[in-house]
């Protein structure tokens, strides 16, 4: 999937991705990873819980938005179903979570 | 803009979109051990309930592995393993330090937007991808509904997934976010790619859609994993 990004991205348009294998992630070279330890067939989450979907939208679009340099790979904290999620208020600004991440990379 | 210094993959065979592997012969262990492995050639096999999305069915054996992977801590373990030896050594040898980057060139309001996966998810109309590997894809319009879709993929348990397809393919979630004007638009295509361990294979794949995508004009990929 990296390769995928790589290649996307080459040709002018702009990629954010999203992993649950780091090291894959980091080797991959890709411009925009956000890293989720979750189980495998679960990127987005939960069945039925759309506000955790759309909370990992959120850090995947927030990446798009506000990595500064290419092939960062932010890890997303989020525990696997030991979260409760808020519904996403402000889409115009980019997450808390992914900022914080992006601060420590 | 793309980066001048970034050196585009090398494509070896000839594109094939949608002509995967067809029905091959099966091998003497499946033979030997009848339903317990995929045969290869798995072709319009689904199984699928109510308004959701079907499966193709895999072998007894791989779809416990495939349980084993998704719901337990050491079938996890052992999966992630099993992606970073199969993945790591190719990636060495596919990419370089160079890193591609187009940076969004507008405000997300404004962005068309593709959504790509690699959860094996394709319309039920089409050919399945072969389970065990396949390095084509598959254009999934921007209007198809759950109960269109199907999911071709014996590396993950489907169980949650089928219930709700957004967890490997968020296009629902998307045309929300459209509806919203979080998002500018959505692409008309988006894609699908199934399981594939060998990397070659999928270059002429993923030089095709990167190549739709881009004349496609759209602004931001979103890529997703199984």
């Amino acid at each position: 999937m990296g390769l995928l990004a790589r290649e996307i991205e080459a040709a002018g348009v702009t990629t954010s991705s999203l992993a649950l294998v780091k090291e894959v992630a980091v080797a991959a070279r890709a411009p925009r990873f956000a890293y989720v330890h979750w189980p495998f067939g679960h990127a987005l989450g939960e069945p039925g819980n759309v506000a955790q979907q759309l909370t990992v939208l959120h850090d995947l679009l927030s990446m798009a938005t506000s990595a500064p340099r290419p092939g960062l790979v932010i890890e997303l904290p989020y525990r696997w179903r030991r979260e409760e999620y808020q519904p996403v208020i402000d889409w115009t600004r980019p997450s808390a979570t992914a900022l914080s991440a992006l601060a420590w990379v | 803009m793309a980066s001048p210094a970034y050196k585009p993959l090398k494509q070896e065979v000839p594109v094939n979109q949608n002509g995967g592997p067809g029905p091959g012969r099966r091998s003497w262990l499946a033979k030997l051990i009848g339903g317990w492995i995929t045969p290869e050639g798995t072709e319009g096999v689904f199984t699928g309930e109510g308004g959701g999305p079907a499966r193709t069915r895999a072998g007894r054996l791989n779809e416990l592995f495939a349980r084993w992977f998704s719901n337990t801590a050491s079938g996890g373990r052992f999966a992630r393993w099993l992606s970073k030896t199969i993945a790591l050594p190719q990636l060495r040898r596919l990419t370089d330090e160079t890193i591609p980057w187009t940076p969004l060139r507008k405000p997300l309001s404004e962005c068309k937007v593709v959504l790509l996966t690699t959860g094996g998810v394709h319309l039920r109309g089409d050919k399945p991808f072969n389970l065990n590997s396949d390095s084509t894809f598959r254009i999934i319009p921007r209007d198809a509904r759950a109960g269109d879709l199907a999911i071709s993929h014996q590396a993950y348990d489907r169980t949650d997934a089928l219930k709700d397809i957004n967890l490997v393919f968020p296009l629902e979630r998307l045309s929300e976010l459209e509806a919203n004007h979080v998002i500018g638009r959505l692409a008309d295509e988006h894609y699908g790619f199934g399981l594939e361990g060998n990397a070659q294979k999928l270059i002429p794949s993923i030089k095709e859609v990167a190549r739709r995508i881009s004349q496609a004009s759209v602004d931001l990929a979103l890529l997703v994993p199984a």
